[in-house]
């Protein structure tokens, strides 16, 4: 008796659940509520769906600093320049040409004819607005940093702008090639929020953002080239790479990015799915602490940098990280083939003899590591391979709001970083992580090199680009050498789609333009 | 009965006042800087101090806090720093979404739950009752996380009948229902094993009673045995379990909500929690101990249902 009844009761739940089968595949009209709906708007269609880890944090250049708000403005914005992903050169984009009359002037003609999405005239009045803006102390915009050097906008005509900067700015296409120097439309800034509704002058027209859950945009219909081949953007946030993956293989998005290393085997063994994989601007490093004993001393960072063992770990990464011990990697500009084995290379006897030899036998260190991206993977190996020239090496481990404040105040031994080097320039990377004027900020490792310093402040003040490549790569052998940093890898970008999705082209940076992109 | 209901109201408002300042001190004077995160690694120095200076973080903290509770007191919960939208609107999107989960989780718990402790207390130690705690074993040992993650593979990847994530159908929908079944059993999974040990053990108490002994006596027939004079005699411990477990699975949804990809307050919670976010956070916190407190009254109150000797006057 009892037992029929429990069996009865399973039963039910059986016939409960095929009944859900049952209607699950007579079901096709759903939209991404069902699995089989989502396929069904999937073939041969004009809509993409990206599975974002998380939500933008807003949608204005001027207000945001992410590569997850940078995604999404990147179709909706366009800068005056652009940087080739061949040649890293910057080019005109909604500029059309420009001048350099002294070292100081920048006369930047703009193109005529375009309208931002809210029909406002793009214009060097809208220029000189968006970069005002960009650097109005009371915005507070986060990366206001890029204009610095530059002292006044003026508008010289309809399609003429003017940047005058206190002194020669070698990086400034490389600044103004930026997403975050994006030019906003100031009618829809005055009068609204961009931030929540953004308007540029980019191929594709904000629609509607659920914030937490999704972001939807339209393609332009009046662009200023050729309309996009795609009419509708998704950008839906997964926030689980795992789910992501699974929603790429049930076909509920059609596009991930930045796949990590432990992910990618599954992702690859995907039927229907392509994997872009291409080298990157990003670099990781462990840096030192040049302020603390014994950090402070060169010979104790070169025993260190010959007792790590780059390759080992390298090798862990499924492919997706590159090894070459040079500062300013092969993808940004400045990087010059000499500085790839200019590096103290893997030489655990020579590592131990140094220690042995400056009595720094059995030394406490203690390694911080924010938990997340590969760091902690890094942290174990380096331990390990520290241990083994004689060094102590205890591991902290540290959330990422919290490391980011002690690693910004110097509170560490030894740490691990990233560059991701957006505008793939080796000032933007050489200044702001090396350079003095930035301890306290990101000049986590606190290096402080007047010969180093000088290189750098070269390389931005000069606005020959030879002149400029040449003292990079000089300041790049001298960083090397001084050993504040040992560099871990360099980042491999990736994109894994549908095999229907055709023409996209993963940029070093890691930033993606769905532009070219159509389905077949 | 109402004068009980006003005092823990009135209670209620002392606790939210409490848990604001615990809660607003901890996160300010916890490690790590909300500019630095707006800001990024690459924020220069006096980037970072243009943010803080925008937010007032520059301000002394006990400045803040009082400006922040007279906030509280019109209705203002301030801002998100991230998004800088108003802390009230950001939760009141994802709350329905929140609830609709939680609700879903605890039928779950509370159906497979009861009967699961029900089968096992009328006999014990028989395969079916050995069953059930192993049942109860598993599914509170089980992470949340994984249970997840298994569903995923099996039911959305690999037999293609239920999607992988969202929960954006309303509920009434067959998309809606559809997108429900697996956050539900994956968060509803441990307190239906908790649920189904309480049910067990305090039905095996109230069996051995003398009372049971003495209906039985008088001849009983064993349904109206167990469903009327076990069963409801056997609901208060449980009773009180739910309760609690209903806060818990509020704070358990920020595990199920990230790995389905669910627009909820639990991972409203968890991402400002990480940016440092603190409005969000100090929002989303005094909601779930709001809920975590008034659940509790509901409880009490439904104890004079069902035992009619509870009286709070």
């Amino acid at each position: 008796m009892k037992i029929k009844k429990s069996m009865s009761l399973v039963l039910l739940l059986l016939a409960v659940s095929l009944i859900f089968v049952g209607c699950s595949s007579s079901d096709s009209s759903g939209e991404g509520g069902s699995v089989e709906g989502a396929e069904s708007t999937s073939e041969g269609s004009s809509e993409i769906t990206y599975a974002t880890t998380s939500d933008a944090a807003g949608l204005s250049p001027i207000d945001t600093n992410d590569s997850v708000s940078s995604n999404v403005t990147y179709q909706v914005y366009e800068t005056l320049f652009t940087q080739n992903p061949e040649t890293l050169e910057p080019e005109p984009l909604l500029a059309e040409s420009y001048e350099t009359p002294d070292e100081n002037t920048w006369e930047i003609k703009l193109k005529e004819g375009i309208e931002f999405h809210d029909g406002t005239p793009f214009n060097a009045e809208a220029v000189k607005y968006t970069f005002d803006q960009l650097k109005d102390p009371d915005r507070a915009a986060p990366r206001a940093s890029l204009l610095e050097p530059v002292e006044s906008i003026e508008v010289k005509d309809e399609y003429t702008v003017v940047l005058k900067t206190t002194e020669p700015y070698g990086p400034m296409l490389a600044a103004l090639s930026h997403t975050n120097a994006a030019i906003v439309s100031p009618t829809a800034d005055q009068e609204g929020d961009i931030n929540k509704e953004p308007v540029g002058t980019g191929p594709f027209v904000f629609e509607s953002w659920e914030e937490g859950n999704e972001i939807v945009l339209k393609r332009n219909e009046d662009y200023w080239r050729e309309p996009a081949e795609l009419e509708k953007v998704t950008y839906k946030v997964v926030p689980e790479t795992s789910t992501a993956i699974s929603m790429l293989e049930t076909g509920e998005v059609q596009f991930i990015d930045q796949i990590p290393s432990d992910h990618i085997n599954r992702v690859e063994s995907l039927q229907g799915i392509e994997v872009q994989k291409a080298e990157g601007t990003r670099v990781s490093y462990l840096g030192f602490n040049m302020e603390k004993e014994p950090f402070s001393d060169l010979e104790f960072r070169q025993a260190v940098a010959h007792g790590v063992n780059q390759e080992a770990y390298v090798s862990q990464l499924n492919g997706l990280g590159l090894y070459n011990e040079s500062i300013i990697g092969p993808k940004v500009f400045g990087y010059d083939e000499e500085a790839e084995s200019a590096g103290y290379e893997y030489d655990p006897e020579k590592a131990k003899q140094i220690i042995q030899e400056n009595g720094y036998e059995g030394t406490e260190v203690t390694l911080l590591a924010a938990n997340r991206d590969n760091y902690m993977k890094m942290a174990e190996i380096v331990q390990s391979q520290l241990s083994e020239i004689g060094l102590n090496v205890s591991i902290e481990t540290m959330e990422w709001a919290s490391f980011l404040d002690v690693a910004r105040n110097g509170d560490f031994d030894m740490t691990f970083l990233g560059w991701a080097n957006s505008t793939a320039d080796g000032s933007e990377l050489l200044y702001p992580n090396l350079h003095v004027d930035n301890i306290g900020a990101s000049n986590n490792v606190r290096f402080d090199n007047s010969e180093f310093n000088q290189l750098v402040e070269e390389s931005r003040q000069s606005v020959d680009q030879e002149v400029r490549k040449e003292k990079l790569h000089e300041a790049n052998l001298l960083a090397i050498e001084a050993a504040p940093w040992v560099v871990m890898e360099h980042g491999v970008v990736t994109v894994g789609y549908d095999e229907s999705v055709e023409g996209l082209v993963v940029d070093p940076t890691g930033m993606w333009s769905l532009y070219p992109v159509s389905r077949k | 009965m109402l004068g009980m209901i006003g005092r823990r109201l009135i209670q209620l408002v002392f606790l939210l006042l409490g848990i604001s300042f615990l809660v607003f001190m901890s996160m300010h004077l916890a490690p790590g800087d909300p500019a630095s995160v707006i800001g990024g690694p690459n924020a220069t120095a006096s980037d970072l101090e243009a943010i803080r200076d925008s937010m007032g973080l520059d301000r002394p903290v006990l400045v803040q806090y009082f400006d922040y509770l007279g906030g509280i007191l019109q209705g203002d919960f301030g801002y998100s720093y991230q998004t800088n939208q108003a802390v009230t609107e950001a939760i009141l999107t994802r709350f329905p979404t929140t609830v609709k989960l939680a609700v879903a989780s605890m039928v779950v718990a509370v159906v497979i739950g009861i009967v699961a402790g029900i089968i096992a207390a009328r006999k014990q130690n028989s395969w079916a009752d050995v069953t059930s705690t192993t049942f109860s074993l598993v599914g509170v040992s089980i992470p949340n996380f994984w249970l997840g993650t298994i569903l995923i593979l099996i039911f959305s990847v690999n037999l293609q009948i239920l999607p992988v994530g969202g929960l954006n159908s309303p509920f009434y929908t067959l998309d809606g229902m559809k997108e429900l079944i697996l956050p539900a059993i994956t968060l509803g999974t441990a307190s239906a094993a908790l649920i189904a040990r309480m049910t067990r053990s305090s039905m095996l108490e109230v069996i051995r009673s003398d009372y049971i002994r003495t209906a039985k006596a008088k001849g009983v027939r064993k349904r109206p045995l167990i469903w009327v004079h076990t069963l409801k005699n056997a609901m208060i411990p449980v009773l009180t379990i739910i309760g609690i477990n209903f806060g818990s699975l509020l704070g358990g949804t920020i595990v199920t909500e990230q790995v389905f990809a669910i627009n909820g307050i639990g991972r409203l919670m968890i991402d400002a929690i990480a940016a440092r976010d603190f409005p969000i956070v100090q929002g989303t916190v005094l909601l779930v101990a709001g809920i975590f407190v008034v659940v509790n009254l509901i409880v009490d109150i439904v104890y004079t249902l069902i035992d009619p000797r509870i009286s709070y006057d």
